[in-house]
């Protein structure tokens, strides 16, 4: 297409509107976790009189008290252990949504592959029950869950979490599979049955190998869904000790006696790790759901 | 005997138990909860027929709250729907940095919605936030704009922070309806059609007009029924000027321990739900869900 100077300003423009809108909030969170509170709550003193520091971040981390804390005798109640638990619910999160992930690609792709290649009577009504399950609204289903697990004593621990989370992002992992699975080439598994391979060789042999970078990217997927859910991880997890990131955060945001910087710090910490996900997730997801999903 | 062929249903359970179990059962179970009295202070669950539903419906906080949700979905639906699909639109270009724009449009969607409310938090503070600094920099407005603790602009801005979070998936949906289209038929209409709107109109809109309905739907029901992140920006406040339903029934349930009327009121939003579920299923196309030919 015509790549006028007119038309490139107008991109440079675009873009720049977009990255602000989607990025901005992002970047604001790195700039409040590098400088103390007296930067940021002041409109006298500026970045360039302290500079930036990581001097929140160790106090997250090691429990190292910021020096300028300690130099101007600020108050003590402004400093919340509620950011000390962010490294453990880092690690909560990292243990549920790994479980998660793991539960999805176990669960779903033998039905993943299914879907994508046998006929069998009740698929459709099968294949849309899956789909559209996740469109009940979970504050619906809060409650009875909350039930179930109580029966079950599995409040105050991880488990219960895992559970639930499995549950909600299977529907997703087997969609997407299915469409990984319905590319692959009839032709191999043909050749695979002439060789009176069963259906479940052709499965482990065959479709897994060969779909190892969907299945990948789909784990990817349920590990985002079970990393980002709040509702079921604040009802389920209980006492402070199995609180995933999403909770911890939620409190934190709710507490006014957080200092901002501290606040900030632990939004960048918790966001990392999705970071790195945005980059995989597009990467390997998103391109592969460009690139023929909806055409196959 | 364990022949996929033979026994595919077999196969299917693994991914169907979970779902039957956490999906099913929960929606039966808040039926049955729903209409017996079910508190935790008080001992027996006496049935109660609709007494739950007759005291919901009634009570003085349901109008405010069905009244926020419904005025909620109508505006975020739509709004995320056009600037995902205009976003997607742009993303079509290749550009310098293309890659960095079409990564950072992603970020809002994996965040978890407490984290996206902290940010907008931030951005929207008072004292310290971005925008009144701007305003009070540039002299726009001389005293800080109280954003979070005015009801009709605390309402705009859980808008605005909903909407930053539903746009990612907006976008990539319609990125790849957008990817299907063929291109030969795109290049024939660029050059009988200059008009980029026209364009747009005639060629391009028809081949995603069942994405954007899906998307459109799927927005509604989402911003009916979402909780977390206006419970963490406002905590439904300042008054009732952000309690949505959803937060209703996690008050009713989980600070008023009154699972019986929490059931109840989730049980409405269940038939509202469903109400959507059946106009996305009527506008997907049917072939959707097709065997390959």
């Amino acid at each position: 297409m015509m790549a006028g100077r007119g038309n490139r300003l107008s991109t440079f423009l675009i873009a720049t509107l977009i990255l602000m809108f989607t990025g901005g909030p992002v970047l604001l969170a790195l700039y409040g976790s590098l400088v103390p509170d007296r930067v940021l709550l002041s409109r006298e003193t500026s970045v360039f009189d302290y500079g930036l520091s990581l001097e929140s971040y160790r106090y997250v981390f090691f429990g190292e008290l910021p020096p300028s804390y300690l130099v101007e005798g600020a108050n003590r109640s402004m400093i919340s252990d509620a950011a000390r638990q962010v490294p453990q619910s880092l690690w909560n999160s990292a243990r549920i949504a790994l479980s998660a992930m793991a539960l999805n690609i176990l669960l779903g792709a033998p039905a993943a592959y299914v879907f994508a290649r046998y006929a069998f009577p009740a698929k459709k009504l099968s294949f849309m029950f899956i789909i559209l399950s996740p469109l009940v609204p979970t504050t619906a289903l809060v409650v009875p869950i909350y039930m179930l697990m109580q029966s079950l004593g599995l409040i105050g621990s991880i488990y219960g979490i895992i559970l639930v989370h499995t549950a909600q992002a299977l529907p997703f992992t087997v969609l997407i599979l299915s469409v990984f699975f319905r590319k692959l080439p009839t032709e191999l598994f043909e050749a695979a049955m002439l060789d009176r391979c069963t259906g479940f060789q052709g499965f482990i042999r065959i479709a897994v190998p060969l779909a190892l970078p969907s299945i990948g990217a789909t784990g990817l997927f349920a590990f985002m869904l079970s990393y980002s859910e709040y509702i079921f991880s604040l009802v389920l997890s209980g006492e402070a000790r199995s609180r995933p990131v999403s909770v911890v955060m939620a409190a934190l945001a709710r507490n006014t006696d957080v200092s901002w910087s501290l606040l900030n710090t632990s939004i960048f910490i918790a966001i990392i790790p999705t970071l790195v996900l945005v980059v995989l997730v597009w990467r390997f997801v998103v391109e592969g759901l460009l690139s023929g999903s909806v055409k196959g | 005997m364990w022949a996929i062929k033979r026994y595919p249903l077999l196969w299917l359970l693994p991914a169907l138990l979970p779902v039957a179990a956490f999906i099913v059962y929960p929606v039966a179970y808040a039926f049955w909860t729903s209409l017996h009295q079910v508190m935790l202070l008080f001992p027996g669950e006496p049935f109660v027929g609709f007494d739950n539903y007759a005291r919901v419906l009634t009570s003085s906080y349901f109008r405010t709250a069905f009244l926020n949700s419904v005025v909620f979905m109508l505006l975020a639906a739509p709004l995320v729907v056009i600037l995902g699909v205009s976003a997607a639109l742009f993303l079509q270009r290749r550009f310098a940095g293309s890659m960095l724009v079409r990564s950072v449009v992603l970020l809002p969607w994996v965040l978890p919605g407490a984290i996206s409310a902290v940010l907008w938090i931030w951005v929207f503070h008072p004292s310290f936030g971005i925008i009144n600094g701007v305003l009070l920099g540039v002299g726009a407005v001389d005293t800080p704009i109280q954003w979070l603790n005015t009801p009709r602009l605390a309402f705009a801005c859980v808008l605005v922070a909903h909407v930053w979070t539903q746009i990612p998936f907006a976008v990539v949906l319609t990125m790849a309806a957008l990817s299907a289209i063929n291109s030969e038929t795109l290049e024939a209409a660029t050059i009988d059609c200059r008009n980029g709107w026209k364009r747009f109109w005639y060629v391009v809109f028809p081949e995603v007009k069942a994405m954007i309905v899906v998307l459109l739907i799927y927005n509604a029901l989402i911003a009916f029924t979402t909780y977390d992140l206006v419970y963490a920006m406002t905590g439904g406040g300042p008054g009732t000027a952000t309690t949505l339903l959803a937060f209703q029934i996690w008050r009713e349930s989980f600070a008023m321990y009154d699972f019986g009327a929490g059931s109840a009121l989730a049980f409405v939003m269940v038939a509202v739900a469903a109400l959507l579920i059946v106009l996305i299923t009527r506008a997907l196309p049917s072939d959707l869900f097709g065997e390959r030919p």
